[in-house]
């Protein structure tokens, strides 16, 4: 049974959250918690922390999705981050999680989910909205970086991928754009375009890089565990490449997978 | 760092001396410059779960600097219990990179399992007294140590208060044996916002049990202060500085920037004004209103707890 100190405690804290998280401001028992000061009533005292409330979320928010927030503009972000904020108010002790379930918030509300016909630019927010969600958690994840970079003299044998290496298939060219709007090159909207690109950590640096199918297949199985001899003979089968030639394109990518820093030394007997 | 035990009574915390909030800004200045600073406080949430380079960067900070850790989501002061899996995650953290102390706030952040991420204002209470000392009580036994808790910056007071802050602050002490952080900004942001007198409020506190001070920035936006952390310290603040130096015979000092931080340099300098006030006691009990702020700020800004990656990325 709770004390009636927990209970006269809990009756303030629960009316005080209560007018902070709603989206219309009731004033009506504002005069039974809060006092007037010298300068100001009590319903201008409770307006600041109100105020500050969403504004730190929003600033969070749109920190966490800052390639979102161009991508929509600040007025439609900002109406659909409210949404999402008041769908879903924080309950973690970390900010770092506030945008956990934006994405899915994007897709649960999309305004044309009514209607037969599909509007293709929530698509791409949405997608955009994971992908942003997930570099946030690329950057932090545990990981043993103590590896050896692979250069040149690397053999084919000794070749694995990274600690953090992550693949990502996306239905625009969400990479692209993202990477535009960190750039400041102000990208309009994307059409739809079949896009992949990897995320990698090295020296707790991300890197992005867009890539192409036979590129997305042949480090998927990589990444999967296979040997690169492995790797090389599906994706000559599954493009139906030659594979003379593919030998070829494969120095080839080698030498760009390794300047990308995603390819490291094998440590014997360690994997 | 040799691992240490914490001293199992505040009035044995060392003195580090004049120290900076930690901040992402500034890792690579640190790093590189390795600058003559005696001390770094970390917000403990950015680094608790952190597998990436904001931990990375911690450890070799804390090979070279000692280190304090405040926290922002303790929320002693909720209804609601403790929640052990941040205290775990807490405690970890402390038994890896050794701090001097772990602080936080006296304050609530939320209720029922939700977080506002501000720092809420007590009703102060002999009940609300009896349950954050109970509170205390239960995470400094499962930490295994003392800790210390922080004035927050207030915007209101509650009809049900029946007990001045100060008064409480020395009533938490009494009965727990933690200590006080004393946020001398924040009494200076509080005292306009409450009608109070600050330095009263500073001379009523029980100066042995002030183990560290901070200094920040605020923004005067008319008919209230918001504690800002974006700007130059007030010289009100300084004033009441001078005194709470005086009454805690020097308790270790720390410079919050949470907002508009400046580089590495123009954040020391401005720390290294608090010599400047060490030994001076102005006249304090008048101050002048400040010149009202072009925008309207917000309290406790914690946009800086959330990564900006795009700031991580090769490019």
């Amino acid at each position: 049974m709770p004390t009636d100190t927990q209970k006269n405690l809990a009756q303030i804290q629960n009316w005080m959250q209560s007018v902070l998280v709603s989206p219309e401001f009731d004033s009506a028992n504002t005069a039974d918690f809060v006092n007037d000061s010298s300068r100001l009533s009590a319903e201008r005292h409770l307006r600041i922390y109100r105020q500050s409330y969403i504004a730190r979320l929003r600033d969070c928010m749109k920190n966490q999705f800052s390639a979102l927030a161009f991508a929509l503009g600040e007025d439609l972000f900002q109406m659909f981050a409210d949404q999402y904020l008041e769908a879903y108010p924080s309950g973690s002790y970390t900010l770092n999680d506030l945008g956990k379930n934006f994405a899915a918030h994007l897709q649960e509300t999309r305004p044309d989910a009514g209607s037969a016909e599909k509007e293709s630019w929530i698509d791409f927010m949405i997608e955009l909205a994971n992908f942003e969600y997930s570099l946030s958690i690329i950057f932090d994840e545990h990981a043993d970086e103590k590896i050896v970079l692979a250069d040149d003299s690397t053999t084919d044998e000794s070749l694995k991928l990274i600690p953090v290496f992550h693949l990502f298939r996306h239905t625009y060219p969400v990479c692209r754009y993202y990477l535009d709007v960190v750039n400041k090159n102000e990208p309009e909207l994307p059409f739809e375009e079949t896009s992949f690109c990897t995320v990698s950590r090295y020296n707790f640096r991300l890197n992005l890089l867009e890539i192409n199918p036979a590129q997305y297949f042949f480090l998927e199985k990589l990444r999967d565990g296979e040997s690169v001899a492995e790797a090389k003979d599906q994706t000559v089968y599954k493009f139906g490449f030659d594979a003379k030639d593919f030998e070829n394109v494969w120095q080839m990518w080698r030498k760009n997978f390794i300047a990308a820093d995603f390819l490291r030394v094998e440590s014997v007997g360690a994997d | 760092m040799n691992k240490k035990t914490s001293p199992e009574c505040v009035k044995d915390f060392p003195n580090p001396g004049f120290g900076l909030g930690l901040r992402s800004k500034h890792f690579n200045d640190i790093l590189e410059n390795k600058p003559e600073v005696d001390w770094f406080e970390i917000i403990s949430e950015n680094f608790m779960d952190s597998g990436g380079r904001p931990k990375n960067v911690l450890r070799r900070i804390a090979e070279r600097y000692k280190v304090v850790m405040h926290g922002v989501s303790l929320s002693i002061g909720s209804a609601d219990d403790l929640n052990f899996e941040y205290l775990t995650k807490l405690k970890n953290l402390a038994a890896e990179i050794n701090p001097l102390w772990i602080s936080d706030h006296l304050c609530w952040t939320g209720i029922n399992g939700l977080n506002s991420h501000d720092l809420l204002p007590m009703p102060l209470t002999e009940e609300s007294l009896k349950h954050v000392c109970k509170k205390i009580d239960q995470a400094q036994d499962f930490l295994g140590r003392p800790l210390v808790f922080e004035n927050p910056s207030t915007y209101l007071r509650f009809k049900q208060s029946t007990i001045n802050e100060w008064d409480f602050l020395r009533l938490m002490t009494e009965e727990t044996g933690c200590g006080i952080l004393l946020d001398v900004n924040n009494v200076y942001v509080s005292s306009f916002n409450n009608d109070f007198d600050a330095a009263h409020y500073i001379e009523n506190l029980p100066h042995e049990k002030i183990v560290q001070m901070h200094l920040a920035g605020h923004q005067n936006c008319g008919d209230y202060i918001i504690d800002t952390h974006d700007n130059f310290v007030a010289p009100q603040v300084w004033q009441l500085f001078s005194l709470a130096w005086k009454l805690t015979n020097g308790a270790a000092v720390l410079l919050e920037w949470d907002s508009n931080i400046p580089d590495f340099d123009v954040y020391h300098s401005e720390l290294l004004k608090a010599k400047d006030f060490m030994n001076d006691l102005p006249e304090i009990r008048n101050f002048e209103t400040h010149k009202k702020s072009e925008s309207d700020g917000v309290s406790n800004p914690l946009d800086f707890l959330v990564t900006d990656v795009s700031y991580e990325l090769n490019r």
